[in-house]
């Protein structure tokens, strides 16, 4: 298979950018869309030039590292695959691909297709963790969970933290990420001791790095490559609520 | 830089609260807007008027609705502001994601049913606020009443100079009403501007009131007005399509038992509400 590459090319965080033209041809079909990008950058350093950056890591679609905004999607036209996962047979013969970096404010561009996505780190830090008795281990079984709630807090706990969200969302809102993380534990038993404050703090740091406001568009659902559902707004949105009038902790800034 | 300091979350359940109560306010309009289509000459719409302009409780609540519209549009201005600002540099190629249509475009149709506001509140608000001059009219029978009252009163010399004079003044307007002052659809009622309302009824007449009937007519009988009316609602329909779910969304209420039945209520409400509405001028243009 053939291809036009119109990729984003940036030097650095400041540095102007501009979309790059490449050809590439005798791709096969089966070749995910990274292996296509390392064969691009093969031929361009055999040309003593640059190759493109793009962050990846584990290229079998549980890290969260890869993340490229392709022809208008994150993560590219196939459903619920990261870019690693997603294969050449996707495209058609002699298609143009145009290939962004994820843009948004708190995102800023390391290099060319590489962005800064330590804002979603910060996030997690301000509540993401759950409180812990030192001392004997705990017997395994010893809290009752029920299994809805279990699958439930899973499903929202499979958040990889890519920012494919983020990127889709036309307000470059971090309501989806932030909601599975604050989900995840609130669903369970183990999150209840900083539930009240959890919520409030990460949605306090969420605003302060520049994140957008929801506008319950559901892009970031659609291209989730983790079908992280919407009803995790929904409930951060309860949680939220329900801190705010039920508890006396609040964020400090 | 966040423009207001309060939560995002806080300032979209801002923005969804004074939108809820825009939703309750909608179909009390619309009830007090299909008395138009009665044969009745407008006196149901006239006394619908009459209660939405003179009952305490409707006062307080004009009040809270003109302060909810203000604020939706204000919070709704600050938030798009704040998201604009949450990607400064945009995509090359536009998003191809799937979304509900009319979600992407609420600040859009938002916008046109807002201008359409400001028209709608110098043909009809305004006019009852005194600020914009609208058309008068009065109860023949129920003025008779109050100048015959007067009229007594003179006789037993219970009035002072200056209210003789009015007094005078007010037979003579009585007198000199041509026939052609006499509205068409309701017996007794005569149309008036405001100078002249005032000296035919006699300054202390309490059915003072503009004639948002006879108003209302003139309007839907230019064709260019219905025309923006019906499209109006349309574009307002297209912004309740994403009112009633979104907001259950904000609110927090998300649930596999009632979220189908929000979804479904929201579809009615956008589809009936602004269908209430735009049946007013074509039934005005096609079956009166």
């Amino acid at each position: 298979m053939d291809f036009t590459l119109k990729i984003w090319r940036q030097e650095n965080r400041k540095a102007k950018g501009r979309f790059e033209t490449y050809k590439i041809s005798n791709i096969s079909p089966d070749c995910s869309f990274l292996e296509m990008l390392d064969i691009l950058n093969e031929s361009l350093v055999d040309k003593l030039s640059h190759p493109v950056c793009f962050d990846n890591d584990c290229r079998e679609g549980i890290c969260g590292m890869c993340g490229l905004y392709i022809n208008g999607h994150p993560h590219g036209p196939d459903s619920a695959v990261t870019t690693c996962q997603l294969h050449m047979r996707k495209f058609s013969d002699g298609e143009t691909i145009t290939i962004e970096p994820w843009r948004a404010k708190p995102f800023p561009i390391i290099r060319d297709l590489i962005v800064d996505r330590t804002a979603l780190d910060k996030i997690i830090q301000e509540g993401g963790y759950v409180s812990a008795t030192t001392g004997g281990v705990p017997d395994g079984n010893a809290i009752l969970i029920s299994k809805h709630k279990a699958d439930e807090a899973m499903d929202s706990a499979s958040c990889i933290g890519c920012g494919a969200c983020v990127a889709a969302c036309k307000n470059a809102s971090a309501m989806l990420f932030v909601s599975a993380k604050v989900s995840q534990l609130a669903l369970l038993p183990q999150g209840k001791p900083e539930a009240a404050i959890r919520v409030q703090n990460m949605v306090a740091k969420m605003d302060d790095l520049g994140f957008g406001n929801c506008t319950n568009t559901y892009a970031c659902e659609a291209e989730c490559p983790k079908q992280i559902k919407r009803s995790n707004i929904a409930r951060m949105n309860r949680e939220f609520i329900c801190a705010k009038v039920a508890s006396e902790e609040s964020t400090k800034r | 830089m966040k423009l207001i300091q309060f939560a995002s979350i806080t300032k979209k359940i801002a923005l969804a609260s004074f939108g809820l109560f825009l939703l309750l306010f909608l179909p009390v309009h619309l009830g007090i807007n299909l008395c138009l289509l009665r044969e009745d000459g407008g006196e149901w719409y006239r006394n619908a008027s009459h209660f939405m302009g003179t009952n305490y409780i409707v006062k307080v609540f004009e009040i809270v609705l003109m302060a909810c519209v203000l604020l939706h549009i204000v919070v709704a201005i600050l938030l798009t502001i704040e998201n604009f600002m949450a990607r400064p540099v945009r995509y090359k190629v536009r998003t191809k994601t799937k979304t509900p249509f009319m979600s992407r475009y609420m600040i859009w149709t938002g916008g046109i049913v807002a201008c359409f506001l400001v028209l709608h509140f110098i043909n009809f608000y305004f006019v009852k606020l005194d600020i914009v001059e609208g058309k008068y009219s009065a109860n023949i029978e129920q003025v008779d009443k109050a100048f015959q009252e007067k009229a007594l009163k003179l006789q037993k010399g219970e009035l002072n100079e200056k209210d003789q004079a009015a007094l005078m003044a007010q037979y003579q307007a009585i007198s000199q009403i041509s026939p052609d002052k006499m509205d068409k659809g309701q017996k007794n009622m005569v149309n008036l501007t405001k100078e002249e309302v005032e000296i035919y009824c006699g300054k202390d007449f309490k059915h003072k009131e503009p004639d948002f009937y006879t108003m209302s007519q003139e309007l839907f009988a230019k064709k260019s007005y219905s025309f923006i009316y019906i499209l109006v609602f349309l574009v307002l329909g297209f912004h309740l399509y994403h009112a009633i779910n979104s907001l259950a969304q904000t609110f927090g209420l998300s649930h596999k038992k009632y979220s189908p039945v929000i979804e479904w209520v929201s579809v009615i409400y956008a589809v009936v509400v602004p269908i209430g509405f735009a049946i007013i001028p074509l039934w005005i243009m096609f079956v009166k």
